[in-house]
Parts: structure tokens; C-alpha cells; sequence
């Protein structure tokens, strides 16, 4: 090899890595351009990835995020207001309102009588926290999770709040949080994308759904390929993956030779530095196609891990196997796992929908977080559960002792943290009595979202991209404060 | 980005262009005052709010006048210079930019602000506002190597960096790349030999006219385009239905072929339906502002929603035309640039002035919009529109005209006689009203009997059935209406007032469905519904037929005409039988109106919508009523009737109040109604009139439903374009109510220009617009040569990357502009230039000093765009289907990808594959969903189409490589060349080689590649010959039929060879 081809190619191999972070490896790379030069000191550290990053020791070194899509009540779920029986079918108290924005949805309503929630709260594990009867596996873990009963938001609608919180922005075109890891931190495995994104799927018939779409998983302004990679369940699991019918794969290694060889012929009239990156390009993707298959076979989990995720587990695109998929993934090095569950926009029929929404992730949830404990994995695993915004307290439409249903509700909503730094056992943040107002500790979206940056060792305020000539941060141009009540 | 890419940090951080030669000199604009700009301006520069110490550092005044502590910069005097001072200062909290900045200046950025100083501190304003002035090429070494004046620029800096330019490329190269930079497509072997072939001086320049004058050309442009337009087929956001917008797409492509000048090219897209007799294609090219997306989410405020689409207009205007950031001072002044929060509320004002609805309705037509005839109906089209305006104006003379038999007649008994305002025989019911209401059924007429809530009296002037609220009344079935019968119904109703949905009219039958059932779609459904019902939601009409299944057909007006609520209105709906939305029809008093709702994917009555519940009036039977609302009149005919005919059925209160009156007891309205009677009825030249009437509205019924509709821009007439600033851009935090106008730091927009956006257009390309031309020949530029004059294609301000040979940049845009903004002949420039005609065989020494190819010193070569990747594929087997424009088409793509990010009801929601030809169409007619861009597409770093991009990002990654391994798309492609190479050489495997090659790389195998290829060959066929159920397997991706006759092993082996063949780096290299 030429010296200057193996300068291109040092120079090549580590931005290859830092540009796809899809991984893909090392072998793959020296099979391709050679073994003198496997033994590089970079391989060992994580692939790609900024100088400098973290700026801190990290407590966190990947995470699982589990969006609700919809937005869950949270007064049905978390945030226990058991004075509201008495006010059932009263209006909601103008002191409380305070002539604040409502959707178009029911600012027409003539009345907004306060519907209590119909489900049972009991007090769980040492830290008492209050949780509905709907989530009695969560119930279970209280003393692993920090609820934050206090995050608020500004978008009132789900496609700008989902962005929002994704983002940190309302308006599409910027990086969602897993985009930022996978570009800040790099991969840490060689076959894998670094971040992934589950849609899992919901049970009940009449759940109300809202639209997702790759925008939530977007790498925005930074570089395409920081963007989540959908797993599916059904279908290929990662797209274009499989061999076509007919082509088995040593075939297939062996038209990759052949193309390998015709590509050095080209890299020797042209010397273009590119052709090179194409062979790398080829290799990593049969490498995929090896490794992705062992990802997806879940026949070998243990017994006791199916008692633990439940039947679901075994079905593909159920939360639980989502969950299971998720332990999977990170277990071989995967950053962040992003997973989906729609269903939860409780505008109408909230009693009945309701259950079936929690009973999709509930034990999911549990044995997830219990599964990473079992396996030493969730001191530096961050796990999240909740929604894009809150609920209200008010019916929307005709309230009766057994149905009602909640609006939108941006000015509080509660999630659960868990792992990677996160101090366990705590309720973070109260609302009033009415969960309308908060009134102690709120915790504003950009504030989550610097927190979650905190606990991967990154300063939020020094994490920036050069875009359209300013520094972009994930946390936005307003004050972002770091909530370190909830951490470890 | 690929190599390109790898070098960027390091080439710009060690290597700048010119930083490595002996000349001292410092180009203030290329390396000090992108230093200023980042680490100062923040604090230092346009904004106000963020301005520390009073100090701007962006302009000469602020920089040089001097200060209480002294002066920030003395030309030529460091020790006088505070800025150097600061910059350079010891203690750490005295030191700028401070910590606080997250900024930092390294040793090599503070030396060249030293040197700058030293050498005299040479300031210019920002060069992207400065006019472009035509410079003179320099003079260089090699002057015979240049072809054009562009390459006496490149040769410049390709000698000053101690470079030499490659060798000039050989036929087989140029025609193959420069095919692909004018069609996107690649040589076929016919075309490479006529080249080859052609031993004329000017074979090459021949070549160049001939693509630029195929259509394909236009394709290609328009492609990069559209990217820029952020056009595709649905809203966008939330329900992401489709949206009728390809006509626009077309119209692109159409311009482009048309070679439209450039300014002609932005005025009628940014203003074309502005324009002073606006034609149809200028209408249709104010799409452009129309493709953006839009939003139906319940819950919406529409205040928020509208300020978000204004907003998306002017960072586009901004990006496309402007490559400024406009969209940066939207919540405060632009820290950067020159750009004061109020201009971009300025900006913001030109559109504000719109009659689009903040909700788009989840309608493929939200208004406005334009039919779009078929493009030989279009002369028809007008002709047909002119002589309905003229035949209405002859009518409604006619129907003021003098007539002495009228007069005659009125005196006579048969007036008053009347018993229908049509013919009785095509009436099957009519409910009428004078002090009682009637029901006429044939020739029984009897007094409706009426329910409690349902009253006769008098609402606004008129006697009529009104109906209080939760009340309806229940008539006798009428089972004469079916699906494969025409009938009509003529309404006259009193609309309350408000925004209510009524329901005036009904006849529906309703199943049970328990437990509610899940439909494919996802919608529950407790009940279905079979039968017509007429109503009004949030004052626009509809008629809905539902057929078996709870399926049908609707139609209704357009939200862009909304009924006048508390008045009375004369809605009549027809219906031709032939189950299609297209036999559907909707008058308004009398008169056609605009409908929407066009390419529903309800588009058909299935089975039967016969059913033998009770026509109830004022309610569906159910849970809708028609509270406080009223009917006059209401009858049903067997057939359907015409705009006249309804204009008749509007008229029959007063026709049947004057029977009994003697004709000087008339009021003028019932005069006026009797006439009307009397000319359709006994007047032989207005009944001719009617009849040419009729025929041309046939007509032109007949050319809008084979055309399409599309969205276009529209003003309201009434008001002028005017916005509030909105402070910290919150759409509720309403200032400063500003006109509409031109950012400040740029030419101001001409006296004589109108303050909307025609003026706004015609200031773009002003020949004082310092930027349009420029931005607009780096951008095509870009699509040559792979990257930028300007890298930041979309920037051009301060913090943008300054222009790595700014008086070409220049010299491109002044002879742009003065060519009559000639795009073809810039691309001929570009593409015959020598710098263009090189090699791109690459040396250590320019891979280390130009890593992306910058200079120029080797030919453009670079990892095609994916549309290019596959249509290259689909040509070069064969497989293209050559039509050009229409809908957008549904290639293969993989299962699922729709329905797990769309919502219940969406009518994106399952992707159906297309068959046939539609499967090979080229793939700027792919189906563009914006929550889901195709998929192999979005792979290869295609946009989502959400917002602008007028640059694609170029990144190379494993996913990429399977997609060009594996979709069947490229799988059948391998195996339809391989067919073709089989097909027509037979048993000579070399030679099928050679037919391949000829197709994929427009030149034949090497030795070396040929002994390859073959033992691959070998491999394969070994494999397939013992594995001939594989083969089979393989032979059979994709929808087209492999050619039966062919021996399974040898074509499986080719078509594995075919599939390597596409795969290599030359083939997805430009």
C-alpha cells in the first residue's frame, strides 16, 4: 500500500466511523484495506464520537426512552388527587384556570366540569409513592424509578410537543436527543447503528392514535447518518437487509470479493480516497447482515425472561418484546433505543381505553428495568417512561360517573427515570390540587433534556453544532437548569 | 459528504485555500471576517438586545470610531488596537471572547487578526451584499489549457497552489458524466458510438445541445429543484393525507425544458397568480409556495398555525433566493447578519395576505387551488371558459330584456297553472310550502303532517318548515334513488347562524355493529350507515351517498366558499349513476361552484344505496338535526338537472306564491321568477342559449374530471399584506404592525414596485439584487461540480463559508444575469469547460491539498443522489418507462413502512404498490409521504421534503450498500440486463460481459476486470447449477417476467454478475 493511501485510510477509517456510527467494524475494515492497520489505539474507545466528550465522568452510557405517544394522563396514572371525588361534575375553579390557553378542542365547551379518576391509587415500596391500580407492576418498582410529577411544556398539540421534547424544538428540522448521543458520543459496537427506534404496537380497538413519523427520529441538521434506524418486526427487521431469495450468502460473499477486487482496480486508476470508504462501505454491510439476524433471535432467551416480560414478549412488535428488543440492543452496544406506543390520546372513553393502554407497557416497563438490574446494567443505563404533555383535569364531552375524557394539558405532566444516575425511589415536582398549576419544583422540557445530557457526562450549554451560523444545542437558546434533585 | 467530508475539519483548520502560499496579504473576507463573526458578533454585532458595551464589531463605524477606553481597531497599530488588546489579554476574566462564550480564538485565528491589523486593517462590508461586478479573468501560466473564462479563474488557483490540472478525460468518461449532470441518466451504447463515432472538432459541444435539448434534461433539473420547492404528495403533518400538487412538479419541469429565464422562472413562482393576465401555468407555478406543509390537527390554533406557515415561506424565499438566513431573526435581530427582526416580520407580511385557511382541511385540493386540464384540453379549456362567461352575460341580458310575449303571457290562465318549476314527470317528491307545508309525490299532493319542534312560519321573509332544536320529521321512504340511477335534489334552506353541522336532509339505514368492528384502516365502527344525506358542516354543503359497507362517494363545496350563515341559500346536488365522485355535482343559487375534495380515496359507490328507512328532513334519524334552521323548499328529481334547471327549482316559492295573484298584484320577484319560467319554458332563443350552455358546462365538466386540481397561491382581495412583529416569534405576542418590504442591509425594492408579493418578486431580480443571481449559479454550480463556489450553498451570510474563488463566483453571476438569466447556456459553460473535461484521476499530492476537490485540478466525481443511483439502474436494463409528468407513481418498497407511523384515517395510511409501468417510472414521480419518504431514498440521504434543502448531504453507509445489494427494485434490474445481455448474444459469456459493460460503465471490461468477472462467473454458475430451485428463486424478484427460454443456472450467474456490476463504486460515482 501506498503510504499517502494509508494516511487517507487512518484518516478514512476513524471518520468513517465518527460519519456512520453505524459501527461495523474493525474487522470488517481490515479485511478491506488491510491488517497493519487493525492495531490503531482508537478501536478500543468508542468509534466516532467528539474530542472532548463527555465533559464529565458519565453516569449514563446508553439509554432506553419510551415515548407514550398521545400522552398519558396523569391523573389517572402518577399524580393522585385524591380531593377531587368531591368535585366531581364541578366546574373547574377560575383561580385555577387562570384564563389560560386551551385547545380548540374544547375552548368551545360551554362547561368544564372536573372528572376525578374513576381508578384506585395505593402507596408502593419505601419511597410511598401514590400509583394507579393500572400500573401494578410498576407499583413494583418504585424504589428502582424517580417520578417527575412536575414537566411542563409549551406545545398543546402533539406533533409540535412530541418535536418539542424530542428536539427541543416545536417547529421539525432539528436533532431529536438520540441524534445528539449517537453524534456526541459515538458508537460503542462494530455491527449495530448506534441508535435505534422501536414502533411497538398497541392493543385496544378504539385507543385514539396519533401520527408518528421519522421526524421524531431525525438527525435534523447534523449529518444523515446519526438519525435512529427503525428495527421492525415485521418485514426485514433493519430495511434492505436480507439477501435476495435465491442468493445465499455465500454467494453473496462471494460477489462482494468479486466487487471488492473490481473497486481496487478503480481505486488504482483513479486513487480516489472514496473508492476505498465504498469497499469499508460493503464490508460493514455484510457484517450487518450477519449480526443482525442474532440480534433479532430471541429463541434463546431464558425461561425466566419470558415469565419476567410476559407472553407478549414472544410476539413480535408488542411493547414487551420492544422491551425485550430494547435489553438486546443495548446489551450489544447499542447508544439509545428509542420506542413508540401510541394510542394514548384519552380525548373520549378514557375508562375503557385506559387499562388496555397500560396493560401494553406495564410489565414491559417493570421487567425491562428489573432485567438490566439482574444484569448489572442499569447503574449506566438510563431508563425513560412518559409523554409529550399532560392532561386535563376537566372532561372533554359528556362526563358520567363511568366515562370521561381529558384534553391536552401542556402546563404539567409526569414521567419516570430510572438507571444511569438517576437517585431511585423518589416523586420529584407536585402539582395542585386540581393538576392543572404546578407548584414546586417545575421541570421545564429544555430542563429534562439538559438533565438527560448531565447524567452522559455533557455540559448542555457546551454541546453545540454549527448550523445556519449559530450554535445549536439541543436545549435551545432559553435557560436550561440541570435537575439534580433527581440525581444520584 | 464522503472523503470530501473525512478532510473538511482538518483541510480548513491547517490548510486553507490560499493561507499556504507566501503571500502575507489577509483577505479580510475569506479569513478575518468569518473570525469576527463567530467569536464577536454575538455580542458585538446586529442585535441589540445582546449588544455588550454599546460595541458593534460588524460595521466599519463600530470597529474604527473611537471609544471612551480606546479604539477597537487603528490600522496598522496593535498597541492601539483594543480589539487585539482584548483578544490577546493576560488575565483570563479581561479576555475575549469570554469564557462565558463557550468561544475561544486559537493562536493561528489571533495571528491573522495581528497580520490584519499590521497590514492596514482592510475593511469591506460583507461581500455577499456588495453588487456583483463582472471581473476580468487573470492571467495564467497555461493559458492554452483554459476553454472558457471560468477556467482562467480555476487555472489561477490551481497554479497558485503549485497544482497542475489532469489530463483532458477521455470520450467514453465525458459522455457518461456529462449525460449524467444534463439528464441524470447514463449514455445508452447507441449514443456512446454515434460519439465515439463523431470525429468533428465539436463532437463534444454537439453532445452538450443535443441533451440539453432532450426533455430528460428538464427532469433532471427539476429534481434538484423540488428538494428546494420541499415538494411531495402530502400535507405533511399529522393525518398526512395526499395532496394534489404534481401539476406544480410538472410545471418545473416544463420550465426547465422550456429554458423560462430565471427571473421569469422566480417571478411566476414566488407571484405568479399576481400576475397581469395570469395564464394557467403561472398560476400553477405559485405552487411553489403551496408545497409546503400543512396541518389538520384538531386543536390546532389556527393564529399559531398561520404564523408557523408564514414563517416556512420566508425562510424559503430567504434560503432559495436570498441564501440568507433570514429565518435566524424570526424571535430577535439576526446576531449575524445585517437582518433586524422587524425585516423579517417585513418579509413575513407578503405573506400573510392569503385566503388559505390555516387548516388544510386533510383535503388532496385545499383551496385555493385550479383545475388543471389535460395539456391538449387546455386551448379548449379557456375557449370553453370564455364562451360560458359570454353565454351567462347573453342569459342574464335576456332575462332583463324587453319581451312582449312575457307580458302577454303573464296576463294569461297558463301561468297559473304552474305545478313544478321542471317538468312534473322527473319529479319524484317535492316538499313546498305556503301556510301549511305539502308533500307531492306524482300527482298526489297532501299536508305534511307535523312533529312537535317542527313549525310553519316565517323565517327572514319567507314561509318555510322550521325546525327547533332536536327536531326533524319523518316522510314516507322514497325508494326510486339507487346507485345506478341519476336523481337530483334542489334545496331551498335558511342557514342559522354560526359554525354549526346540520344535517338538513336524509334517508339512511343503520346496522348495528357489535362489538364494533376495527376496518383495515383502523376506524371503529359501531354502526354502518347505507343511504344519502345532505348537509351543511361549518357552511359548506355536502352530499354524501353511502353504499354498501359504509362506502361511497361525497361531494362538497370548497371551504374557500363558505355559505353566508343566517341567510337563505339554494343548494341543488346531482348525481349522474355512474357510482363515480366524478358524476356528482353541487349549484350554489343557480350557479357551478367551486368543489374540493377531489382524488378521496372515496371515489366509489359500491352495491347498493337503496334503503327502505324514512326520508327525514331537518336530521339524520339519529343524532345530527338541523337546529334553528329552515326549508322552503325541497325536491327531488329522477334525473340530472342544470344550472338553469336549479336556478329554476331556487324560484318555485315565488312562482307558486304568484298563481294565485293577478299580474299587477306581481312583486318584482315573482316577476322576476315568472320570466325566468317563461324563457326556459316558452322562449325558443334563451332555451337555445340554455342548450349551448348546458353543452359547453358539459364539456368542461368532462375536461376537469380527466385534469386535475392544484394548490396555488391566491391574496385576498380586500386587504392589504401587512404583519405584527411577534415578539420572541410567539404567535400571541402580537407588536409593531409592519408593511411589507425588503430587508434593510439590501437594495430597497423600487418606488414603482406594488408592496405585495409580485414586488417582492420582481425585487428579487432586480440586476441591484446582490445575491439572487449569485446563489442561484452556485446552486447549479453545486449540481455539476458536486460542491459549492460558496460550500453553504443555503448561507451566504457572515457565518456561511466565504467563496473559494469569489471573482469567479461573480464573473458567473453578472454573466448569468446579462445572458437574460439563460440557464442552459450556464450549464453549457459549465459543462464545456476544461476544468468540467478532466480526468477526475486524483494524485497524492491533490488529495492532500484539495481533499474535495475544490480547486478544480481533476475532474467533478462524486457518490451520485439516490434518484440518480436508481434511475440509473432502471435505464440502463432497460426497465425505464420514458413518460414524462402526472400523477406521482408507487414503486416497490418494503412492507409496512406507511401504517406504523400513520394515523387511523389517514388515506396514506397503506401503501399500495403500483403495477406495471409505474413500477420503472424515474423517481422524481415516486410518491413522496412526508412522514415517510421513500424509504431507499431517504437511505441515500434524500430530504424528507418538510422543509427547503438546497444542499443534500452525501454520506456513505452499510445501510446504502443493501439497499443497491438487495431492493428488488436493483435485483430486477440485474436480472432484466442480464436477460437483455442473453438475449441478444447467445452461449458467448465474454460478450455478455461486454453488453453489460456497455450499459453500466459506457466502456468495455479491462483484462483485469474481465478475468475477474469471469471467475466470478464461474462461481456462480458452479453454485447454481447444482442449485437450480435458487436460481429460479432469484430469476423471480421483482413483478416483470424473466424470459422463460433462458437456462436457469446461466442466467442466475449473469444476473449475480449484473447485481456486482451495479454495485460498483464506478457505477454509483458520477
Amino acid at each position: 500500500m501506498h503510504p499517502s493511501d494509508r494516511a487517507v485510510l487512518q484518516e478514512t477509517r476513524r471518520q468513517f466511523f465518527a460519519r456512520g456510527a453505524r459501527g461495523l467494524g474493525a474487522a470488517a475494515l481490515a479485511t478491506a484495506i488491510g491488517d497493519d492497520l487493525r492495531a490503531s489505539p482508537s478501536l478500543n474507545a468508542p468509534i466516532g464520537g467528539l474530542p472532548g466528550l463527555p465533559h464529565f465522568a458519565p453516569k449514563a452510557k446508553r439509554a432506553i426512552y419510551m415515548h407514550m405517544v398521545g400522552a398519558p394522563p396523569q391523573l389517572d396514572l402518577y399524580d393522585y388527587k385524591p380531593g377531587m371525588k368531591d368535585w366531581y361534575d364541578k366546574d373547574l375553579p377560575e383561580s385555577i384556570r387562570r384564563g389560560q390557553r386551551l385547545t380548540t378542542m374544547t375552548s368551545g365547551q360551554s362547561r368544564f366540569p372536573i372528572a376525578p379518576s374513576v381508578f384506585k391509587f395505593a402507596q408502593h415500596g419505601k419511597s410511598g409513592a401514590w400509583i394507579s391500580e393500572l400500573l401494578p407492576h410498576t407499583s413494583k418498582m418504585v424504589d428502582d424509578i424517580a417520578i417527575l410529577r412536575s414537566l411542563h411544556t409549551e406545545a398543546i398539540n402533539h406533533e409540535p410537543a412530541i418535536t418539542f421534547i424530542q428536539t427541543g424544538n416545536m417547529l421539525s428540522g432539528k436533532p431529536c436527543v438520540g441524534a445528539w448521543m449517537a453524534y456526541g458520543l459515538g458508537s460503542m459496537n462494530q455491527d449495530l447503528p448506534t441508535f435505534v427506534v422501536l414502533n411497538a404496537t398497541h392493543t385496544h380497538p378504539k385507543a385514539n392514535v396519533q401520527a408518528i413519523s421519522a421526524k421524531f427520529w431525525s438527525a435534523g441538521y447534523l449529518s444523515a447518518q446519526y438519525a435512529g434506524v427503525t428495527l421492525r418486526a415485521g418485514g426485514d427487521p433493519v430495511l434492505y437487509i436480507s439477501n435476495p431469495d435465491g442468493m445465499p450468502p455465500q454467494i453473496r460473499r462471494r460477489m462482494l470479493d468479486g466487487l471488492s477486487e473490481l473497486n481496487q482496480i478503480e481505486h488504482e486508476k483513479l486513487a480516489d480516497p472514496e473508492t476505498m470508504v465504498r469497499i469499508a462501505q460493503y464490508e460493514m454491510a455484510f457484517r450487518m447482515q450477519s449480526s443482525v439476524p442474532e440480534l433479532t433471535d430471541i429463541s434463546k432467551e431464558t425461561e425466566s425472561t419470558y415469565n419476567m416480560y410476559g407472553p407478549e414478549a414472544r410476539k413480535g412488535g408488542t411493547f414487551a418484546n420492544s422491551c425485550l428488543m430494547a435489553r438486546r440492543l443495548v446489551e450489544r452496544g447499542v447508544r439509545f433505543v428509542q420506542i413508540y406506543h401510541r394510542g394514548w390520546d384519552v380525548h373520549g372513553n378514557l375508562p375503557e381505553v385506559l387499562p388496555s393502554q397500560c396493560k401494553d407497557v406495564d410489565q414491559g416497563c417493570w421487567a425491562l428495568v428489573q432485567d438490566l438490574k439482574q444484569r448489572g446494567m442499569l447503574d449506566d443505563t438510563l431508563v425513560i417512561w412518559g409523554g409529550e404533555f399532560g392532561r386535563t383535569i376537566y372532561s372533554q364531552g359528556k362526563l358520567t360517573a363511568t366515562d370521561y375524557g381529558r384534553d391536552h394539558h401542556p402546563r404539567c405532566f409526569s414521567l419516570w427515570m430510572a438507571g444511569g444516575g438517576v437517585k431511585p425511589g423518589i416523586v420529584h415536582g407536585e402539582t395542585d390540587e386540581f393538576s392543572y398549576n404546578i407548584t414546586q419544583d417545575p421541570v421545564h422540557v429544555r430542563d429534562f433534556q439538559a438533565t438527560i445530557l448531565r447524567l452522559f457526562g455533557i455540559d448542555h450549554e457546551r454541546f453545540t453544532y454549527k448550523y445556519q451560523g449559530l450554535d445549536q444545542k439541543l436545549t435551545g437558546v432559553e435557560k436550561a437548569t440541570i435537575v439534580k434533585a433527581i440525581m444520584a | 459528504m464522503g472523503v470530501a467530508g473525512i478532510f473538511l475539519g482538518f483541510a480548513y483548520l491547517t490548510l486553507p485555500l490560499t493561507a499556504q502560499q507566501a503571500a502575507p496579504r489577509v483577505d479580510f473576507q475569506r479569513e478575518v471576517r468569518p473570525i469576527l463573526s463567530d467569536a464577536c458578533f454575538h455580542c458585538h454585532g446586529p442585535d441589540k438586545e445582546t449588544r455588550m458595551a454599546g460595541l458593534r464589531l460588524d460595521t466599519r463605524d463600530g470597529a474604527f470610531s473611537s471609544r471612551k477606553n480606546g479604539t477597537p481597531i487603528t490600522p496598522g497599530k496593535l498597541g492601539e488596537s483594543l480589539l487585539y488588546q482584548r483578544i490577546t489579554e493576560e488575565k483570563v476574566a479581561r479576555r475575549m471572547p469570554p469564557a462565558s462564550s463557550h468561544k475561544t480564538l486559537t493562536d493561528k485565528q489571533k495571528d491573522t487578526l495581528k497580520r490584519w491589523i499590521e497590514g492596514g486593517a482592510d475593511w469591506k462590508e460583507h461581500w455577499a451584499f456588495i453588487t456583483p461586478v463582472r471581473p476580468v479573468p487573470p492571467s495564467v501560466k497555461s493559458a492554452q489549457w483554459a476553454r472558457t473564462p471560468l477556467d482562467q479563474f480555476l487555472l489561477a488557483k490551481i497554479e497558485n497552489a503549485g497544482l497542475t490540472p489532469a489530463a483532458p478525460a477521455g470520450k467514453r468518461t465525458l459522455i457518461r458524466r456529462v449525460s449524467l449532470d444534463l439528464t441524470g441518466l447514463p449514455p445508452s451504447p447507441e449514443q456512446v458510438d454515434e460519439f465515439l463515432a463523431d470525429k468533428s472538432t465539436d463532437a463534444y459541444e454537439k453532445l452538450v445541445d443535443r441533451l440539453l435539448a432532450s426533455p430528460q434534461y428538464g427532469e433532471h433539473r427539476a429534481r434538484y429543484w423540488l428538494d428546494a420547492a420541499r415538494y411531495a404528495d402530502t400535507h405533511g403533518l399529522h393525518v398526512d393525507n395526499y395532496r394534489e400538487m404534481w401539476p406544480y412538479r410538472d410545471w418545473v419541469i416544463g420550465a426547465f425544458n422550456r429554458n423560462v429565464p430565471f427571473d421569469r422562472f422566480t417571478i411566476e413562482q414566488v407571484a405568479g397568480d399576481l400576475l397581469p393576465s395570469k395564464t394557467l401555468e403561472q398560476q400553477i407555478a405559485s405552487g411553489f409556495h403551496r408545497c409546503q406543509v400543512s396541518t389538520n390537527e384538531g386543536g390546532s390554533i389556527e393564529k399559531e398555525v398561520e404564523a408557523a406557515y408564514a414563517k416556512d415561506r420566508v425562510d424559503t424565499t430567504g434560503t432559495v433566493f436570498l441564501g440568507m438566513t433570514i429565518g435566524c431573526a424570526t424571535c430577535h435581530d439576526h446576531k449575524f447578519d445585517p437582518i433586524l427582526q422587524k425585516d423579517f416580520y417585513a418579509m413575513a407580511a407578503f405573506f400573510r395576505n392569503t385566503t388559505q385557511a390555516a387548516m388544510d382541511g386533510n383535503i388532496p385540493d385545499t383551496p385555493p387551488q385550479v383545475v388543471v386540464p389535460k395539456m391538449q384540453d387546455r386551448p379548449r379549456w379557456l375557449e370553453l371558459n370564455a364562451e360560458v362567461a359570454s353565454l351567462n352575460n347573453n342569459l342574464a341580458a335576456a332575462r332583463k330584456a324587453p319581451n312582449a310575449t312575457f307580458d302577454r303571457w303573464i296576463e294569461s290562465k297558463e301561468r297559473k297553472a304552474l305545478r313544478s318549476p321542471l317538468d312534473t314527470s322527473s319529479e319524484l317528491l317535492a316538499v313546498s310550502v305556503d301556510k301549511t307545508a305539502h308533500l307531492s309525490r306524482g300527482r298526489s299532493t297532501k299536508n305534511l303532517a307535523l312533529k312537535s319542534g317542527v313549525t310553519v312560519g316565517e323565517s327572514e321573509k319567507r314561509q318555510s318548515l322550521r325546525f327547533a332544536a332536536k327536531s326533524a320529521i319523518s316522510l314516507p321512504t322514497l325508494d326510486q334513488i339507487t346507485a345506478d340511477k341519476p336523481f337530483s335534489i334542489a334545496t331551498l334552506v335558511y342557514l342559522p347562524k354560526g359554525e354549526g353541522n346540520f344535517t338538513v336532509a336524509s334517508q339512511l339505514s343503520r346496522v348495528k355493529v357489535d362489538p364494533p368492528e376495527v376496518t383495515k384502516e383502523g376506524e371503529v365502527r359501531k354502526e354502518i350507515l347505507r343511504g344519502w344525506t345532505l348537509e351543511i358542516n361549518a357552511r359548506t354543503p355536502l352530499l354524501r351517498l353511502l353504499g354498501d359497507n359504509g362506502r361511497g362517494i361525497q361531494i362538497r363545496s370548497s371551504s374557500a366558499r363558505r355559505l353566508k350563515p343566517g341567510a337563505w341559500v339554494q343548494l341543488t346536488f346531482t348525481y349522474d349513476g355512474s357510482r363515480e365522485q366524478a358524476g356528482l355535482g353541487l349549484y350554489v343559487d343557480g350557479a357551478t361552484i367551486l368543489t374540493e375534495g377531489r382524488g378521496d380515496p372515496i371515489t366509489h359507490l359500491p352495491g347498493t344505496l337503496t334503503t327502505k328507512q324514512p326520508l327525514v328532513l331537518g336530521g339524520d334519524g339519529n343524532e345530527r338535526y338541523f337546529a334553528d334552521g329552515a326549508i322552503a323548499d325541497l325536491r327531488i328529481f329522477n334525473r340530472v338537472i342544470t344550472e338553469e334547471e336549479s336556478r329554476l327549482a331556487g324560484v318555485w316559492p315565488e312562482l307558486a306564491a304568484s298563481r294565485a295573484k293577478a299580474a299587477s298584484q306581481l312583486t318584482a320577484e315573482q316577476k322576476e321568477a315568472l320570466r325566468l319560467y317563461f324563457l326556459n319554458g316558452k322562449d325558443s332563443s334563451y332555451r337555445a342559449l340554455v342548450a349551448q350552455t348546458n353543452k359547453a358546462n358539459a364539456e368542461r365538466r368532462e375536461i376537469r374530471n380527466r385534469g386535475a386540481v392544484t394548490l396555488v397561491m391566491a391574496e385576498k382581495p380586500d386587504t392589504k399584506p401587512m404583519a405584527n412583529i411577534l415578539y420572541r416569534g410567539q404567535y400571541d405576542q402580537e407588536r409593531e404592525a409592519v408593511e411589507p418590504n425588503s430587508p434593510s442591509a439590501l437594495p430597497a425594492m423600487k418606488d414603482s414596485l406594488p408592496r405585495n408579493r409580485l414586488g417582492l418578486a420582481q425585487w428579487l431580480v432586480d440586476p441591484a439584487n446582490p445575491l439572487v443571481a449569485r446563489v442561484a449559479v452556485n446552486r447549479f454550480w453545486q449540481e455539476v461540480f458536486g460542491t459549492g463556489i460558496v460550500r453553504t450553498a443555503e448561507d451566504f451570510g457572515s457565518q456561511g463559508e466565504a467563496p473559494s474563488h469569489p471573482e469567479l463566483l461573480d464573473w458567473l453571476a453578472v454573466e448569468f444575469r446579462e445572458s437574460g438569466w439563460d440557464v442552459k447556456k450556464l450549464f453549457r459553460l459549465m459543462v464545456t469547460s476544461a476544468a468540467y473535461r478532466q480526468e477526475s484521476v486524483s494524485t497524492d499530492e491533490k488529495v492532500k491539498k484539495d481533499p474535495d476537490n475544490r480547486l478544480l485540478a481533476r475532474g467533478p466525481r462524486f457518490r451520485m443522489d439516490a434518484e440518480m443511483i436508481r434511475d440509473y439502474a432502471l435505464s440502463a436494463s432497460g426497465l425505464l418507462a420514458p413518460a414524462i409528468g402526472g400523477p406521482s407513481v408507487k414503486p416497490y418498497q418494503p412492507d409496512g413502512l406507511w401504517e406504523t407511523v400513520a394515523m387511523q384515517g389517514s388515506n396514506t395510511r397503506y401503501y399500495k404498490q403500483d403495477t406495471g409501468e409505474k413500477l420503472y417510472r424515474r423517481s422524481l414521480y415516486t410518491f413522496w409521504k412526508r412522514s415517510a419518504p421513500p424509504a431507499s431514498m431517504d437511505i441515500f440521504n434524500a430530504p424528507t421534503r418538510e422543509s427547503c434543502t438546497v444542499r443534500r448531504e452525501r454520506t456513505d453507509t452499510p445501510l446504502q450498500a443493501l439497499v443497491t445489494l438487495n431492493d428488488p427494485q436493483f435485483v430486477e434490474a440485474a436480472r432484466s440486463l442480464a436477460d437483455r445481455a442473453m438475449a441478444s448474444v447467445h452461449d458467448k459469456v465474454d460478450a455478455q460481459f461486454d453488453f453489460l459493460s456497455a450499459r453500466l460503465l459506457a466502456r468495455p471490461l479491462d483484462p483485469r476486470e474481465r478475468e475477474i468477472t469471469r471467475k466470478a462467473y464461474k462461481d456462480y454458475l458452479n453454485y447454481y447449477d447444482s442449485h437450480p430451485s435458487d436460481a429460479t428463486k432469484l430469476l423471480a424478484v421483482g413483478e416483470s417476467k424473466p424470459n422463460p427460454k433462458l437456462p436457469v443456472a446461466e442466467f442466475a450467474a449473469l444476473t449475480v454478475v449484473t447485481n456486482q456490476l451495479l454495485n460498483l463504486d464506478e457505477v454509483l460515482n458520477k
